[in-house]
């Protein structure tokens, strides 16, 4: 489990290098995600929560896939 | 890669559909968590909705999410502008900007009547540490509670009990009324214990010293122990009534808003009982967790263990 945290951890880094991310996972490949960064500025939740799923939508495809859902996904700008 | 096929099929949906969610399973059967909660909010705000059945359509299931930019099911479209998941959806409703793209009045709540006792207060109290940050109650879909320090939200729903202020968010504001929080003692310490008359009745769980304290203060309640008369005579509580023929013929004439324990070696043949009475219509059935093997263990040694 706390590889898939890592790998989501990794794969928002990239794709917002300057982000403060917080992972929890909780059972059956259910997480929580928190990320802060100044890139959220000016954009609403829809925009904000659609680049950080971007960033590890590859984590989230097919049945199988190591993220199963994500119970909260907080974005916020510091 | 979304097919074309499968992207007309899709704009088409949302565009005959002033109101569409896409869900697992359907408005009356949702499958998942999440498009229920989304589901139950669609009801509340009493607009006419359309739901697709991503299970029933892999190519759906994948292509919406494709379509969307969006990774996760349920996924809420109104006039066409996809709005968002669960979360967000919980969100704009709870500060009122979903009955507004709905076009639908943002009916206010009443606020709750609830009651703090004197140990919550305090606990309440000693645990603020002065951040701003207002208490807030959530009471999921399922009656989880979660009572914390957060910031304050749009369209919270404020109420004051015992000079304490608790924030509430719309939809748990409305299972709230009649709440009480008391502070018990549990053999982990302290703890917040919730009462709530709006919950459907289900088997709760009592501690043993929890139980002992009921004895202590002459709280009225009947206590039950269904183990055979062969464990019995090893260990016993005086206060126990057997759960035999006897037993459950003067259990079923008791009246339903009784509080009822149920015990047995290790709790788990008197949660079976528990469940079995509740379907009987009694509002309040406890288990001893961990039954006599803890009472001996936590509240009277002179009790053997076996």
């Amino acid at each position: 489990m706390s590889d898939t945290k890592e790998s989501i951890r990794a794969a928002i880094l990239e794709k917002i290098p300057d982000a403060d991310v917080v992972v929890d996972a909780g059972s059956g490949g259910h997480f929580t995600i928190q990320v802060v960064s100044p890139v959220f500025s000016g954009k609403n939740m829809v925009e904000s929560q659609r680049l950080v799923y971007g960033a590890i939508a590859h984590l989230m495809k097919g049945d199988g896939a190591p993220v199963h859902a994500v119970d909260k996904l907080t974005t916020k700008t510091p | 890669m979304l097919s074309d096929t499968v992207k007309t099929q899709l704009d088409e949906l949302i565009k005959k559909n002033k109101v569409l969610l896409f869900m697992k399973g359907n408005k009356h059967f949702p499958q998942c968590g999440f498009s229920a909660q989304v589901v139950q909010i669609l009801k509340e705000t009493g607009v006419k909705f359309e739901t697709v059945n991503v299970l029933q359509d892999p190519a759906v299931r994948d292509g919406i999410k494709e379509y969307s930019s969006w990774p996760t099911i349920p996924q809420l479209y109104v006039d066409g502008e996809f709005i968002g998941g669960c979360d967000i959806v919980k969100e704009m409703y709870a500060a009122g900007d979903l009955q507004k793209k709905l076009g639908v009045e943002d009916k206010p709540v009443a606020p709750p009547k609830i009651t703090l006792d004197e140990g919550a207060v305090k606990a309440i109290k000693g645990a603020d540490e002065g951040s701003g940050d207002v208490l807030r109650l959530e009471i999921g879909p399922q009656f989880q509670y979660d009572l914390y320090f957060g910031p304050k939200k749009p369209g919270d729903v404020e109420v004051v009990a015992g000079g304490v202020t608790v924030c509430f968010d719309k939809q748990s504001a409305k299972k709230a009324d009649g709440l009480s929080v008391s502070w018990v003692e549990t053999p982990d310490g302290g703890a917040f214990r919730i009462d709530n008359p709006n919950e459907p009745a289900r088997v709760k769980s009592l501690s043993a010293p929890e139980l002992k304290k009921w004895m202590d203060e002459g709280k009225a309640f009947e206590l039950f122990d269904v183990r055979t008369d062969e464990e019995r005579a090893i260990a016993k509580v005086d206060r126990a009534r057997a759960l035999d023929g006897e037993g459950e013929e003067a259990l079923l004439a008791l009246a339903k808003d009784t509080p009822l324990v149920f015990m047995c070696h290790h709790g788990m043949r008197s949660r079976n009982a528990a469940e079995r009475i509740l379907r009987e219509g009694f509002k309040q059935v406890y288990n001893l967790e961990g039954g006599i093997d803890a009472w001996s263990q936590k509240v009277d040694a002179a009790v053997p263990r076996y």
